[in-house]
């Protein structure tokens, strides 16, 4: 089913993108191309909690379930950071959890998928602190933003899809301005 | 399940596509608020901006910054301003960008009623 097991190991020269200052969007985008042809029908997943308050874990883990059921979609959990394509964090990222945090990340394969998930993990609900770095872009190369205090099982599916570039992301384009007046007026 | 079985030999297709008609639980989802900008001024911006827990908004000079990432939508300004905060809708709000995240809202000089 998955064809990702089939590829070589994705070690090649295309990733360390270092050949030349000139062809590096070159190799940026044989990469992502790459990429999106190994990411495309099946990946795995391994979530790392970073001190969240587990609202978040709640809806992961309704992704399974048979309304859901990420696995139709080619999504799989797994428990090992080795098997994992794609690392999705929540929480904002608690300063105890720094050695844990990079080995998770250093022990996936590459290409490897970072998805911050939630709002702890976007910075919006934690200021940095001698407790937290406030967010996940502090600590690990991010990839993907889902926002969202918690994202709903529909919103971690589409910025799952987004991740592996099989859903264009829509969040560029919205404003959050109406100017036409709202229906319903009180006062 | 044969159909299915057929089908994906057929088509070379293992997995299937995000959902294909609109969701209906999507209604009642707590999503992040839309902004009638005519009807919120400086004034009114700045209020806004003190009743939101997670530092989602700021103001700099006639633009309200609102950061949907840090959104919790949790409907504290809605409750402030009724009529000029409303909610999207809209919970598909995946960016590979952070700043992508963040929006800027021009405010009126004079709130509209």
């Amino acid at each position: 089913m998955a064809d990702r097991d089939a590829g070589a190991p994705a070690t090649g020269p295309a990733l360390d993108g270092r050949s030349g200052e000139t062809s590096q969007e070159q190799a940026a985008a044989a990469l992502r191309a790459r990429v999106a042809s190994q990411f495309g029908r099946s990946l795995h997943i391994r979530t790392l909690d970073t001190g969240s308050c587990a609202a978040c874990e709640q809806e992961i883990r309704l992704l399974a379930a048979p309304h859901y059921d990420l696995h139709r979609l080619g999504f799989f959990f797994t428990p090992a950071p080795r098997h994992a394509d794609l690392l999705m964090v929540t929480g904002p990222m608690i300063r105890a959890f720094d050695v844990a945090a990079r080995k998770t990340f250093d022990a996936m394969p590459g290409p490897k998928i970072v998805v911050a998930t939630g709002a702890c993990a976007l910075g919006g609900v934690y200021p940095a602190d001698a407790f937290t770095h406030g967010g996940v872009g502090e600590i690990l190369p991010v990839d993907v933003w889902i926002p969202g205090c918690p994202p709903s099982p529909l919103a971690l599916l589409q910025g799952l899809l987004v991740a592996v570039d099989r859903l264009a992301e829509k969040a560029a384009s919205m404003t959050f301005t109406a100017d036409a007046p709202p229906e319903k007026v009180p006062g | 399940m044969p159909l299915w079985f057929a089908r994906g030999l057929r088509r070379g297709v293992v997995t299937t596509r995000y959902p294909a008609r609109p969701e209906p639980s999507a209604a009642s989802l707590p999503t992040p608020p839309v902004f009638h900008a005519q009807r919120i001024d400086a004034g009114l911006a700045d209020r806004l901006c003190e009743v939101c827990p997670s530092r989602a908004l700021r103001r700099e000079g006639p633009v309200l910054i609102f950061d949907v990432g840090a959104c919790t939508a949790c409907g504290r300004c809605r409750e402030a301003a009724p009529g000029a905060v409303t909610a999207s809708g809209e919970f598909e709000l995946a960016a590979t960008a952070r700043d992508r995240l963040i929006k800027r809202i021009p405010l009126a000089a004079e709130a509209r009623p």
